[in-house]
């Protein structure tokens, strides 16, 4: 399970192996949302999720 | 004025009773907003498009609209389905003018670029949003002018983005803006169930505040339209009913009692 680090707290977090861009989490130690992405070179890592609302189509 | 809204799969089997039965109801100005998410599907797979649907972590239900997806959605609502409703009122006697949200800037709406949803391992992400809109504003001049004149006023759910794109967005949210803007007497929410349903027993009546507590005990679909109802009247509108739109005169049930009632107390 990779650990990757918080970009709030600069603690460490698990992520499922499995785990896909764009992957909300939280991370307990300090309450930050979280989002999985990959960067420029493709490597994991955390961002701060942005707030974005649910969907409310037809 | 009365502010009713029918989903699709009520439409596409009682769409001339329940037009009859709104079209009885118009002396005080009535507005109708039509569902149809089953029959854009239906379309979307004519024409060999996937139709895409997600879950919200809420457990709300909805259509992922693409831009080709845009274009059959508005097709189909605003081409189709409203103008059918339009020319089937309009051969009756009844006059009736359809308008999509996006006509006289009748519903704005902020086009969400991304979305969380639920994925289909249980797990919450993050995706691009496409053309699904959050109701912003809604200019009830044209509903006025227009109730004034003696006209049904038929309403597609497409709203106007904020960079003159057209959205989708969520019938039964549409109406309740709509009754909410006009501070309607009634929002009646038709559907293909009695009402909102418990332990299957229809819930006769529920304060705003009871509609809230019980939107994690009932089913997808069912949930939005709670939702929309009790924001309806949150907002000012007098009553809500989630009741059948089965039958020769539909909106009987809301005179007998037979409907999920929302009020503020």
């Amino acid at each position: 399970m990779p650990e990757l680090e918080c970009p709030v707290c600069g603690g460490r977090l698990q992520i499922p192996e499995d785990s896909l861009p764009g992957e909300l989490f939280e991370h307990q130690d300090c309450g930050a949302n979280l989002e999985y992405f990959q960067d420029e070179k493709g490597r994991p890592a955390l961002k701060v999720a942005e707030e974005v609302a649910e969907d409310w189509g037809q | 004025m009365i502010v009713v809204k029918a989903g699709g799969r009520v439409l596409e089997t009682n769409m001339r009773n329940i037009l009859d039965s709104v079209a009885k109801r118009r002396d005080g100005g009535v507005v109708f907003v039509h569902g149809g998410g089953d029959i854009v599907s239906k379309y979307e797979k004519m024409l060999g498009i996937e139709p895409k649907i997600v879950t919200s972590p809420s457990g709300i239900r909805s259509r992922l609209t693409d831009e080709r997806e845009l274009e059959v959605y508005n097709m189909v609502m605003a081409g189709k389905l409203g103008k059918e409703m339009s020319a089937y009122l309009n051969h009756r006697g009844v006059k009736a003018v359809s308008l999509s949200g996006v006509d006289s800037a009748l519903i704005r709406a902020t086009r969400k670029k991304r979305i969380v949803i639920v994925d289909e391992r249980g797990r919450k992400r993050a995706i691009d949003g496409g053309y699904t809109g959050t109701i912003s504003a809604v200019d009830t001049s044209i509903i006025t002018n227009l109730t004034e004149m003696g006209y049904v006023i038929v309403v597609s759910p497409v709203a106007l983005g904020d960079e003159g794109e057209m959205l989708n967005v969520d019938g039964d949210t549409a109406a309740s803006a709509i009754a909410s803007a006009l501070k309607a007497e009634k929002l009646i929410l038709l559907t293909d169930v009695e009402g909102v349903l418990l332990d299957g027993r229809l819930v006769e009546s529920l304060t705003v505040g009871q509609a809230q507590q019980l939107l994690e005990q009932i089913g997808a679909g069912m949930n939005r339209k709670l939702m929309a109802a009790a924001k309806a009247v949150e907002n000012g509108v007098v009553k809500a009913y989630i009741c059948s739109g089965m039958g020769e005169d539909p909106l009987k049930r809301v005179e007998g009692g037979k409907a999920t009632i929302i009020t503020g107390l």
